[in-house]
């Protein structure tokens, strides 16, 4: 129980002491140390769930299984390698007089509560605490995003938060709505909306009930993660926000979001028969994809297409995980692992080509791989990893969810898929690929002080993404299967 | 004796339509200190919704429920944004995109859509049949007029009202949440405002005005 508490327990301890702190070199070695032990205490807790352990706390509010456990290591991780990006981001800032000491103050403070929300929702078993905790990323990483206080950055941040409480509003309704159903069955009560006690009565719930629940979270969760028709908000988020936070957002926020729909999907699954599930999610899935290929092609700011892309990608992740079967809920959760290390890779290069070029317009900046060669490479890696070729991590993702597709007969959703792949890939090598290639205009570019263990950080992203593609760890491989058996898919 | 004086007089059934008619009338006013109004009486008919069911189901958390909403919706939360409006000087919300007339209509219409469609799935019998409906027509409503304003201001009341909503049909479907998640939705709710409210000073500096006709700078 212990090990449990830590996880939310830390960032919350880093939060307040940069609070505290006055020294801006303090605060983020603060940061950095508390995202250190975050992971050291996530993976500790992850390896009992390796076990077969299941935790519970606070009588059964708080739970870990394998799922959680998965998306905590992602979580902690990907908080690491951004809490080190987010010091040579800051400095920068700082040092060009962007923002001044009571704004870099303001940034980790909210930085530790945006990563102390975030890992409560993969903790929380009662389904209501879910919503709140993921109420809750939206109302922090909403200032986050509105960091800036320019024009821009307030009416995304604005855009952002009444959309997705607008969105997550019906979430609420869609739990209250799981509650009745579970509530008729078993009376009233804290227990009757925990996940595990919900999971094991799921097969006496009002199959129509569980449906209009379901497709009440699918449009509130599927707000926060992303998901067309109702991703209006992400773009400018994305493209508003610091780097390091569009990272966050992309990388794993919206991962949060949508493990509360993978939640609810189980439940559904048994109460509703699995065609239901995989129909609502194949259409947001298949549907995202498109959209997102599609206004690709229009983009020209290079983090507005990247935002664009984490719509594409948690299309591809929702699609797999509606598929079922052994393959798809593999995929989907073996995809969320290499878009948390691709897109932050991606959003960590534009951040560096900002402060070389004073700019993210993929118009404006030429030759990279000449001018900065390991910004150039790694963002070449990250442009090949993101479009799915091989030999990188998603390339094995996206072949298992064919397979499950292939296996499903659904025909007619892989020959659409690649179709739009085909535009994404187009659009990215279009826009990227000037970047990275071509020579570089004279005289472009001013230096800039990089923090060498950003750049480390840089190639072990490219480095891992690298790996995933060409064999996956057994202890990970082992993870993620049990975190399919959790969600009852792979029988 | 007083269960029967509730039965008798359909007090459930006469408080949620007064929730429903300060939702509608959301629709013809223009004075944003007005819309505060029509809030704060929804908010306190919601309360008091919540304190009758207390009483004539005898449920006690339902008394707690009933004073948390009071002191929140009905008291804090108007509070709050009433010095925000004060401290921004805003007085009258803009024409909307949709007249009021028109907006009226939709709204009926709202309205009857919810009635003829709300009865697969869920079926809430007893005193409380008619709130469920009318909890689901004031999300619609809130929604709607969140969607015509201009004003950031009105926005944040519009997603208040459905907020209103969302615990009225909460309520209607399992004489609401445990206490416990309930006051964690709640201090997700007020957070939600003072943010708001700090977004709402932020834009009106930045932007000169609070109309969100002007945040058209990001698009595609």
């Amino acid at each position: 129980m212990t090990e449990m508490l830590l996880i939310p327990a830390i960032p919350l301890v880093a939060a307040l002491l940069c609070l505290a702190v006055k020294n801006s070199r303090v605060r983020e070695y603060v940061t950095l140390v508390g995202a250190a032990m975050l992971l050291s205490a996530t993976l500790n807790a992850a390896a009992g769930a390796l076990d077969g352990m299941t935790l519970t706390a606070f009588g059964g509010l708080l739970y870990m299984d394998a799922l959680s456990a998965y998306m905590l290591s992602v979580i902690a991780a990907l908080t690491l390698v951004t809490v080190i990006y987010s010091i040579e981001y800051m400095r920068h800032e700082l040092d060009t007089s962007v923002i001044n000491d009571g704004a870099h103050r303001h940034y980790y403070v909210l930085f530790n509560v945006f990563v102390f929300t975030m890992t409560i929702v993969p903790l929380s078993n009662n389904l209501a605490m879910m919503w709140i905790s993921i109420e809750a990323t939206t109302l922090v990483s909403a200032l986050l995003v509105g960091f800036y206080r320019k024009k821009e950055s307030i009416e995304a941040a604005w855009k952002y938060i009444m959309l997705c409480t607008v969105g997550i509003t019906f979430a609420l309704l869609g739990t209250f709505i799981m509650y009745y159903a579970s509530a008729t069955l078993s009376g009233e009560g804290a227990g009757v909306l925990e996940w595990t006690s919900l999971k094991a009565a799921a097969h006496g719930l009002n199959p129509a009930t569980v449906r209009l629940s379901f497709i009440l979270i699918m449009v509130g969760y599927g707000t926060k993660a992303g998901l067309a028709p109702v991703h209006n908000w992400l773009p400018d988020a994305h493209s508003e926000a610091p780097t390091p936070i569009s990272a966050l957002l992309s990388g794993i926020l919206l991962n949060c979001a949508f493990y509360g729909i993978m939640r609810f999907a189980v439940i559904t699954d048994i109460a509703c028969g699995h065609a239901f599930v995989q129909d609502i999610m194949t259409v947001f899935g298949l549907g995202s994809v498109v959209i997102a290929s599609v206004f690709i092609l229009m983009q020209t700011n290079s983090k507005r297409l990247l935002a664009y892309s984490s719509i594409e990608h948690m299309g591809i992740i929702s699609l797999s995980f509606g598929v079922g079967g052994p393959f798809g809920i593999y995929a989907s959760l073996l995809h969320i692992l290499n878009h948390a290390m691709g897109k932050p890779l991606m959003f960590f290069v534009t951040g560096r080509i900002r402060a070389l070029h004073g700019t993210v317009e993929t118009t404006e900046v030429r030759g990279l791989l000449k001018s900065a060669p390991l910004v150039g490479a790694l963002g070449f890696v990250g442009l090949m990893a993101l479009t799915g070729m091989p030999p990188f991590g998603m390339f094995i993702s996206e072949f298992l969810m064919f397979r499950g597709l292939a296996d499903a007969g659904r025909w007619g959703v892989i020959a659409v898929f690649l179709a739009a792949s085909v535009l994404v890939f187009y659009g990215f090598i279009r826009r990227f690929g000037g970047m990275f290639l071509g020579a570089p205009p004279k005289g472009s570019g001013h230096g800039h002080g990089t923090y060498w263990p950003a750049s480390a950080v840089l190639v072990a992203l490219g480095g891992g993404l690298l790996l995933l593609g060409l064999y996956i760890p057994g202890t990970l491989d082992r993870l993620i299967t049990m975190s399919v058996a959790v969600t009852g898919g792979g029988q | 004796m007083i269960r029967q004086w509730i039965e008798i007089f359909s007090v459930i059934d006469a408080i949620s339509i007064g929730m429903l008619l300060t939702t509608l009338a959301m629709n013809s006013v223009r004075r944003i200190e007005t819309c505060l109004k029509a809030y704060t009486m929804n908010s306190l008919l919601l309360a008091l919704l919540m304190g009758v069911c207390a009483i004539y189901m005898g449920i006690a958390h339902l008394y707690i429920a009933a004073a948390v909403t009071l002191i929140s919706k009905g008291i804090v939360i108007p509070y709050l944004l009433r010095r925000v409006v004060r401290s921004l000087r805003l007085t009258r919300d803009a024409e909307p995109y949709i007249g009021t007339t028109m907006s009226l209509v939709i709204s009926a219409v709202l309205v009857v859509i919810v009635y003829s469609s709300l009865s697969k799935g869920i079926v809430v019998e007893g005193v409380i049949e008619n709130t469920l409906k009318i909890s689901i027509s004031i999300i619609l409503i809130g929604l709607f007029i969140m969607i015509t304003r201009k004003k950031a201001v009105t926005q944040v009341i519009g997603l208040l009202f459905m907020e209103n909503g969302l615990f009225l049909a909460g309520f209607s479907l399992t004489y609401g949440m445990p206490t416990l998640i309930e006051l964690g939705v709640l201090f997700d709710l007020l957070m939600g405002v003072i943010i708001l409210g700090v977004f709402l000073s932020q834009i009106k500096k930045a932007f000169v005005s609070v109309d969100l006709d002007r945040l058209t700078t990001l698009k595609g």
